[in-house]
């Protein structure tokens, strides 16, 4: 009796260190063990860093392919992976650069809705590149929602453009 | 026993009160479906502009309600006489509602007011005879707030519920979006991204034309919508790290995170009638679909209802919650009753309806219609399914996300 109550006693120990220990590297958040091999596309359920206002100093120069999604989805595909391997480079090698990643919708539903997609759509790249080992802080985000097309056409070829994250980089 | 005995006598009074609603929800859109013919020879009116343009107004109003037909001529079922005097710059109309057999007077009212408010007295008139007649709220003196770009910016829009008097809100050269009335139609809170270049929560007084900014945190900050009590804002935010559903105080304080879909995205929350639930837009199922949850959190439930998305709740005072479904390819405006989980499809033709709200008649609903490279704003009546537009073909621009004021104006 004494025994199994012990062993009870122990096991419940055991699972609450592993629960500490979880929130801790979920609250640190921002390391590359965090992410990488976890699911693709999902985003951290972390605090976003404080954003980055006012007059900043905006890299034009410094541009990167932009990331695409299918329809109706924040899913980061294979294909987009590489795309954001060249993000992640580039800011190891430019500790003094932030970005601003840029979630975008194709005009179909609902508007509103759209502004949560879009942001979804920039949370999971975030996710990524802080998989990659990038530091959370550095990353905003910014959802336009169906408002910023590329392409302001009514069909798929148009449709299939607008559904992107585009990476805005500035000198912190 | 005992328990099982209370319990089958709880069950049965449930039905009971369930089937009395049932039956009074019947008898009142029975009611609704006839339109009483009315006469307005009797009520004479000036050749001046002022008059002539307070009748067209009244007689627009009357029949945009949808009760009335006006012409009936003697053998109407009302006949409402009056006049309008004009006094300088100001006018006095006096009127008087009768039942036409009883010769009984239903109601009678004198309006003061200025030249340049004839049509306003109009929407008041409309809206006071409209209750005289049927017990239902009018909304001809409603505001509608819609987006517009004609200015090349997604800008801010005010007009009456007829589309008169339509006029630029904002003047932020940015992207301004979804906005909602205060329960007491003299604010709205929108999204804007002028002041940050991000997408924040801003409420605007329009006396005063005082603007302040009620949520810029990190991230998202979108889709906020007013509780009927006036005090608390539904709203979405992703500071937390994914687009959630919170509860603020109007005044910023009390921030409480209602939705942890970790997953997913939270969208367009609109609250009950009586403000003790909220109907909200979430992926969580792989697409969007409407969900309720109580105003203090909880297991959020699914409202099943047909069509591969189901976006844009708005929780009508009337209990109804009108939403866009997408089937077939498009999206139209159908009509969800909680109580007990039926729909009814009221907009039908061959384009794309979507973004409806409830107008505090309870009856008609205003939203947007994409039709080929543009969109609109109309006004469908649920009833008649009948659809028409609210702005005029001739203003530039595309229109969108109607707001009506007033939607609790019958239950406050």
């Amino acid at each position: 009796m004494t025994k199994n109550y012990l062993f009870t006693v122990s096991i419940l120990m055991l699972v609450c260190a592993l629960a500490m220990t979880s929130c801790r590297a979920r609250k640190g958040g921002r390391r590359a063990s965090d992410n990488i091999g976890g699911e693709i596309g999902s985003s951290l359920d972390d605090s976003l860093p404080t954003r980055v206002e006012g007059d900043l100093n905006i890299l034009p120069s410094v541009k990167y392919d932009a990331v695409m999604f299918d329809y109706d989805s924040a899913q980061i595909g294979e294909s987009e992976r590489t795309k954001l391997e060249a993000v992640a480079d580039y800011l190891m090698n430019n500790t003094d650069v932030g970005v601003i990643i840029e979630g975008n919708c194709d005009e179909r539903g609902s508007a509103d809705y759209n502004l949560a997609l879009g942001e979804r759509r920039a949370l999971a790249a975030r996710a990524y590149l802080i998989g990659l080992g990038i530091d959370g802080d550095n990353i905003q985000t910014r959802s336009y929602g169906e408002e910023m097309p590329v392409n302001p056409d009514h069909a798929e070829f148009a449709w299939r453009v607008n559904r992107r994250d585009e990476f805005i980089f500035f000198k912190r | 026993m005992n328990r099982f005995v209370s319990a089958a006598i709880i069950i049965s009074f449930s039905l009971l009160a369930f089937c009395f609603e049932c039956q009074s929800q019947v008898r009142v859109t029975k009611g609704m479906n006839e339109v009483s013919f009315l006469n307005l020879s009797g009520f004479k009116t000036q050749g001046d502009n002022v008059s002539v343009a307070f009748r067209r107004t009244l007689e627009s109003d009357l029949t945009r309600s949808g009760w009335f037909n006006l012409s009936g001529g003697a053998r109407a079922e009302f006949t409402v006489i009056g006049n309008v005097k004009p006094d300088g710059t100001r006018i006095i109309i006096q009127c008087e509602a009768y039942n036409t057999m009883t010769k009984e007077r239903c109601w009678s009212k004198t309006y003061r007011g200025k030249n340049r408010e004839a049509h306003v007295l109009a929407h008041h008139v409309a809206d006071d005879l409209v209750f005289a007649l049927t017990g239902q709220p009018g909304m001809a003196s409603s505001k509608i707030v819609i987006v517009g770009n004609r200015t090349g910016k997604k800008e801010l829009y005010i007009c009456d519920a007829d589309g008169a008097g339509l006029h630029q809100v904002t003047r932020d050269n940015a992207i301004s979006l979804s906005p909602r009335w205060s329960p007491d139609g003299r604010q709205i809170v929108y999204t804007s991204y002028y002041r940050t270049q991000f997408p924040d929560i801003f409420l605007i007084t329009l006396a005063s034309g005082k603007r302040q900014c009620l949520a810029d945190f990190p991230g998202l900050n979108s889709s906020a919508a007013f509780a009927p009590n006036g005090k608390e804002l539904a709203l979405i935010l992703s500071k937390d790290g994914n687009p959630d559903l919170y509860v603020m105080d109007v005044n910023g304080n009390h921030l409480t995170r209602l939705t942890f879909t970790k997953r997913a995205a939270e969208a367009s929350p609109s609250w009950s009638p009586d403000g003790n639930e909220i109907v909200f837009v979430s992926d969580s199922s792989g697409t969007p679909q409407l969900f309720i949850i109580g105003r203090s959190g909880g297991a959020p439930r699914r409202i099943a209802v047909g069509g591969s998305q189901n976006v844009d709740p708005d929780w009508g005072a009337n209990g109804y919650i009108a939403y866009s479904s997408l089937f077939g390819g498009q999206f139209q405006i159908f009509v969800f009753n909680p109580a007990t989980g039926e729909t009814k499809q009221v907009s039908r033709d061959n384009t794309n309806y979507e973004d409806p709200s409830w107008a505090p008649d309870g009856r008609h609903i205003f939203c947007m219609r994409r039709q080929g490279y543009h969109s609109r704003i109309f006004i469908v009546d649920t009833l008649s399914s009948s659809c028409i537009s609210l702005i005029k073909e001739t203003e530039k621009g595309d229109w969108f996300a109607p707001d009506c004021s007033g939607k609790y104006r019958n239950i406050r």
